[in-house]
């Protein structure tokens, strides 16, 4: 006889303005047991997992408990069921405590704090947390704020926890950690659903695995014995060809084309880049790996020019530009895809053209006067378009209309054509599907054959290990070393990114 | 002498230091009321002729804090149930309310031949404490709304960093979605505070009419709502701050009617003193480098999905 | 979200419409037919050609200090101070007026006291740009302050150095006859400022939509990281802006003093700059819409002083207000209303889309 489930999910329908991000899925996870929803960015799994922690409202379908029909009409209803949700943009405010941050919510009228302590600090020791509930959200790093997140769910005695990719932040040792705590949750009776795109952690601590593509759940089994090559089948729809490592040759004598000497940059008394200091040859792509936070975005800025460094030297093609503007350095042909396209990259309500004058409304090139030249601004766009297969109905559409993939394709596009010299790229795949991927691979091999140095930051260690001649990593502002990929596997690069110095990991192989 | 000109300091702030308390919970919850001005304004309007018509200086209070009430009912629909632009509706708000009571005086009193007053609030001395010297005279001889200002001060602050409420209006400014997603209706905070906006802006305007003028003007108000506005931001969103700029800004407007009544316009020009404190906001404005802007402030929530 | 013209104008019509059939209800108060008081004062609009005449010569300042608004609201500043920068405007038209009304050709005085009045007010916009751009100081209430300081000099001038000659009233004295902006409507007060409105109106939709520099100005407004980004000096668009948004409220003191009053009075025209704001935001912050705009709520206020002078019925002239701010409310809600209706739009479209897939 079918065990009831814990949770049920039936004909789940959701539709917004533009796409259906559910259709008909049925879902259920059962007490005790991990279960892991796979698919690729944009399958529909954050969605599905927001209406049963009451964020979004179903246009049709039921949700069950214990076999009977309950309405989730709101995170407080999910809460009250035991529902705790740890999305992937944590819902905390940076601005008060660990305190204040885990007791909203459910305190009422006056706060009895030596109480709320005393509470606190009890679960924070029971699942052995090291966490100081009394510093400020702001002050903590991404791991601690997970932490923290982690807290709150736990205090509200939450019984099914939803944990929305929660590895993109860690290091492999972190991540060890975490799914240590999700198996000791689990065997105490409760149950984790853990959305993820990456198959590896699947294998690690799921016990079934449902897998979602366009909006669908479309396989449902066991952990057991399941390939890899079989879940990505599922996933992508069909096989992917994957760009192996080590199909780049470093050349041997390649011509310096970006010298980077002693970086320094200190913010709020923290030292953010350190003596910082590496080449790139011309026509190499030199990977930054690291876990997020660790200087790498400000020394995407420091060689873009949007942050001052207070040292160092950038010289690129034997020109210094450590003091050239932003804009000088645009000039001089230095081509940026920052990780935050919405924020630093693209204006969403204007149109696609606009979009790719953005850079570059000081250049003569587009102007007639102090007049845009509008039809020699559209055949260029046009021509990007063409080039990097966006789809799109024209140049005068609204950028904030195309999909993520496209959006980015434009950017890359377009930064690829401004960085005739160096292009910067931080996270440039991040969020986009399989196929929008490979094609942002393929510009970036391509960029390579024209001489450019490529500065390329990235969290996917596959992206990192594929692309990359030479791989740095990043650590609080250090880089702990520069290693070819053959030199690096996974437990190398994870104890580098964690802080350990070449020395020490050389060490710790022997 | 002295004596005199502190006890008019802290009759100026008193309606200065009701409006930019209510307006730092207001915007501590993401909100910014911008149509404080036209609150303040129907709250002199409401009290003077609650009072003139009913002859008790209560009555007044209690209209003009109904008349507060609605004007900000109004913007909170508008900005919160409807998510439009809260500096626009806000002006908006500003110009009918000053339409309207125009209009309405109109409509009550048609056109007198002389000038409609009431008696001003009393000053009322509270035994014991009215007898310290200095302090007692410039705290404890004060009318009743400034009394009730020292209450709000109190409760003001204590709420705010005490209670539940307080964190959760405080959280809401910074991140709404954080509240959300902790079971607490955005929408239902921000009404809260917006209300007693209108409910505290009202007694503010006031004051102004009944509290101390007597009467009601077009103009009485002339840019005070946007001073505790004012006082908001340059107090950090602090209740205490505003406490503090309310007190500096009720000095600023005593200095300058003592100079007025000295009769010194050969040294400097009334003009100046008129302008002192919105000259005061502007330096002000400019002097103080960091701020604790609440992250989501003048933001509408939008709830996905 | 695809929301059309159609729309917009829709929306926008009844949003009009609402705002008037409201404040109409306010006159029951008074005892009065809302439908025969504004029937009549239609007709008597209509019928007079210096009323007709009249409703340009008050549209022309609105749609300067609108313009002033419009232009900093495009790179995400509130310039809330335009009626200081329109009287500092005037007080720098009615001094350069009555300095040089003898000495040059009417025409290049004229001229000189045009460009003179767009500096005054762009004295101003500038220092308050420069406040924000250099200190980072809050424009939104610089500005708003700026004004009330810039009354107090224009007061204190008013009683001392511009005083009249007469000393009797705060205002000065007349300009002379010849440096009065040429009437174009024979029987009207139609002057020749509201062509000079609407040539800066173009021009102002020219210099954001078409060059660089607009390009520019509204990148920062629409995302002013990803305008930084892209090597736009922040602080140099904001002070330029501020700079051309006083400008432009300056303009409108020189068609009030040399076009209308022809001296300059002790607060006149006090509700200009919070008006230009609401039109503005009416035709959301296009120039070319802030012309119809204006003409609008120039139109209310004609039809607001033909109401108060029509005999008996005692309409005071705040109603003029009333009618403005409505008006402005019910706009702002069609606003939210055209949203919706665009977002249910496209949900249909997708379920239908779906249920023809399946």
């Amino acid at each position: 006889m079918k065990k009831t489930p814990y949770f049920e999910m039936t004909n789940i329908t959701k539709l917004f303005a533009r796409v259906v991000a559910n259709r008909n899925v049925d879902l259920e996870i059962h007490r005790g047991e991990v279960l892991a929803l796979l698919g690729e960015n944009g399958a529909g799994k954050s969605t599905l997992m927001k209406i049963l922690y009451g964020l979004y409202k179903s246009d049709e379908g039921e949700i069950l408990k214990d076999g009977e029909t309950v309405k989730i009409q709101s995170p407080k209803d999910a809460m009250n069921l035991g529902i705790s949700m740890i999305q992937q943009h944590f819902s905390l405010i940076p601005a008060h405590t660990v305190l204040d941050n885990i007791i909203l919510g459910t305190v009422h009228g006056r706060i009895n704090y030596t109480d709320c302590e005393e509470k606190v600090q009890k679960i924070v020791d029971k699942f052995d947390m090291d966490i100081d509930i009394h510093a400020y959200v702001r002050d903590l790093d991404i791991g601690e704020q997970q932490k923290v997140e982690i807290l709150k769910a736990l205090f509200l005695s939450a019984n099914l926890l939803i944990m929305d990719e929660p590895t993109a932040v860690l290091t492999p040792q972190e991540i060890d950690k975490l799914m240590e705590f999700v198996r000791s949750f689990v065997d105490q009776g409760n149950a984790v659903i853990f959305i993820t795109h990456k198959m590896k952690e699947v294998m690690q601590v799921a016990d079934r695995i449902a897998v979602m593509r366009n909006g669908e759940v479309v396989a449902e089994f066991p952990c057991e014995g399941v390939s890899e090559a079989k879940l990505s089948n599922l996933m992508i729809g069909h096989q992917l060809v994957e760009v192996k490592s080590g199909t780049r040759k470093v050349e041997a004598n390649t011509e310096i084309g970006l010298r980077v000497s002693k970086l320094n940059y200190t913010k709020n008394n923290i030292k953010i880049l350190d003596d910082l200091s590496f080449d790139v040859g011309k026509g190499e792509v030199l990977g930054i790996a690291g876990v997020s936070g660790n200087g790498q975005q400000e020394l995407c800025e420091a060689l873009y020019g949007s942050i001052k460094i207070d040292s160092g030297l950038i010289e690129l093609n034997n020109t210094d530009i450590s003091n050239f503007s932003t804009r000088d350095r645009i000039e001089t042909g230095v081509g940026y895809v920052p990780v935050n396209r919405h924020d630093d990259a693209m204006v969403s309500d204007m149109n696609l053209a606009e979009n790719v004058l953005l850079r570059s409304s000081y250049d003569k090139a587009w102007s007639k006067g102090p007049f845009i030249g509008e039809k020699k601004l559209k055949a260029y766009s046009d021509n990007i378009i063409n080039e990097f297969d966006i789809k799109t109905p024209g140049s005068d559409q609204k950028i904030g209309h195309l999909s993520g993939g496209n959006q980015q394709k434009l950017i890359v596009g377009r930064e690829v054509h401004i960085g005739s010299s160096l292009l910067i790229l931080n996270q440039p795949t991040r969020g986009l599907d399989v196929g929008a991927v490979n094609n942002i691979h393929a510009i970036i091999v391509d960029q390579c054959m024209q001489g450019k140095c490529i500065v390329m930051v990235s969290t996917e260690l596959s992206e990192i290990f594929s692309l990359s001649h030479r791989i740095a990593v990043m650590y609080k502002g250090q880089i702990m070393g520069i290693y070819r990929p053959d030199e690096l596997n996974t437990e190398k690069i994870g104890l580098l990114m964690a802080g350990y110095s070449g020395d020490e990991v050389a060490a710790h192989e022997k | 002498m002295l004596i005199s000109l502190l006890s008019r300091v802290i009759t100026l702030s008193t309606p200065l230091m009701i409006g930019s308390i209510a307006e730092v919970y207001a915007e501590r919850s993401g909100m910014m009321v911008t149509a404080i001005e036209g609150i303040f304004l129907i709250g002199a309007w409401g009290g003077f002729v609650g009072y003139y018509l009913s002859g008790q200086a209560l009555y007044g209070i209690l209209i003009a804090m109904i008349c507060g009430l609605i004007i900000a009912a109004i913007y909170a629909l508008i900005t919160i149930n409807l998510r439009q632009h809260q500096v626009v509706t806000g002006t908006a708000l500003n110009i009918l309310v000053a339409g309207l009571c125009a209009f309405l005086q109109r409509v009550f009193f048609g056109i007198p031949t002389t000038p409609l007053t009431v008696e001003p609030l009393q000053k009322i001395r509270i035994p014991v404490l009215g007898s310290i010297p200095g302090i007692g005279d410039i705290l404890f001889k004060q009318n009743m709304i400034t009394y009730f200002s020292y209450l709000l001060i109190i409760v003001a602050i204590y709420v705010f960093y005490n209670t539940s409420f307080g964190l959760t209006v405080r959280s809401t400014g910074e991140n709404p979605e954080a509240v959300d997603v902790a079971g607490i209706n955005v929408s239902k905070v921000r009404y809260t505070v917006v209300l007693t906006a209108g409910l505290l802006g009202g007694i503010s305007g006031a004051f102004y009419s009944i509290g101390y003028l007597g009467m009601f003007t077009d103009n009485i108000i002339g840019g005070r709502g946007w001073i505790a506005f004012a006082i908001c931001f340059l107090g950090n969103w602090k209740p205490s701050g505003a406490v503090v700029g309310s007190l500096v800004f009720g000095f600023a407007e005593a200095l300058g009617i003592y100079f007025q009544t000295l009769g010194t316009n050969a040294f400097f020009p009334t003009e100046l003193f008129i302008a002192l404190p919105y000259l005061l906001t502007i330096i002000l404005t400019v002097a103080r480098r960091s701020f604790n802007t609440p992250a989501k402030l003048g933001i509408p929530y939008v709830k996905e999905g | 979200m695809k929301s059309n013209t159609g729309d917009l104008i829709f929306t926008t019509f009844f949003a009009i419409v609402a705002g008037f059939l409201t404040s109409a209800l306010m006159l029951l108060l008074l005892g009065l037919n809302p439908l025969n008081v504004f029937a009549e004062a239609v007709a008597i609009m209509f019928s007079d050609k210096y009323n007709i005449g009249d409703i340009f010569v008050k549209s022309t300042p609105l749609i300067f200090t609108a313009l002033a608004f419009a232009f900093t609201y495009k790179a995400n500043l509130f310039n809330i101070g335009a009626q200081g920068q329109f009287y500092a405007g005037a007080i720098v038209a009615i001094s350069v007026s009555l300095a040089l009304q003898n000495f040059l050709p009417p025409a290049i005085v004229l001229i000189i006291t045009l460009l003179s009045a767009f500096v005054g007010g762009a004295l101003i916009g500038t220092l308050i740009g420069f406040l924000k751009a250099r200190f980072g100081a809050n424009e939104f209430l610089v500005s708003m302050m700026s004004t009330y300081v810039v009354q107090a000099v224009m007061n204190y001038l008013l009683r001392t150095f511009l005083k009249e000659s007469k000393g009797e009233y705060p205002q000065t004295d007349a300009i002379d006859a010849s440096i009065r902006i040429p009437r174009i409507w024979e029987g009207t007060r139609l002057h020749a400022g509201i062509i000079l409105s609407v040539l800066v109106a173009v021009c102002v939709y020219i210099l954001l939509y078409k060059t660089s520099l607009g390009f520019r100005i509204r990148a920062v407004g629409l995302n002013s990281n990803a305008a930084k980004m892209s090597g736009i000096s922040i602080r140099k668009i904001t002070i330029l802006t501020f700079l051309i948004s006083g400008g432009l409220a300056g303009i409108a003191g020189f068609t009030e003093v040399n076009g209308v009053q022809y001296m300059l009075i002790q607060n006149f025209n006090p509700t200009l700059g919070a008006a230009g704001l609401g039109i503005a935001i009416l035709a959301n912050a296009h120039p070319i819409g802030i012309i119809f705009s204006s003409l609008l709520f120039g139109g209310i206020e004609v039809m607001g002083n033909i109401m108060g002078r029509m005999s008996g019925l005692n309409i005071p002239a705040s109603f003029i207000q009333i009618m403005q701010g409505l008006v402005m409310l019910f706009v702002i809600v069609s606003y939210f209303i055209r949203e919706k209706i665009a977002v249910h739009r496209n949900k249909k479209k997708l379920m239908e889309a779906m249920e023809d897939a399946d």
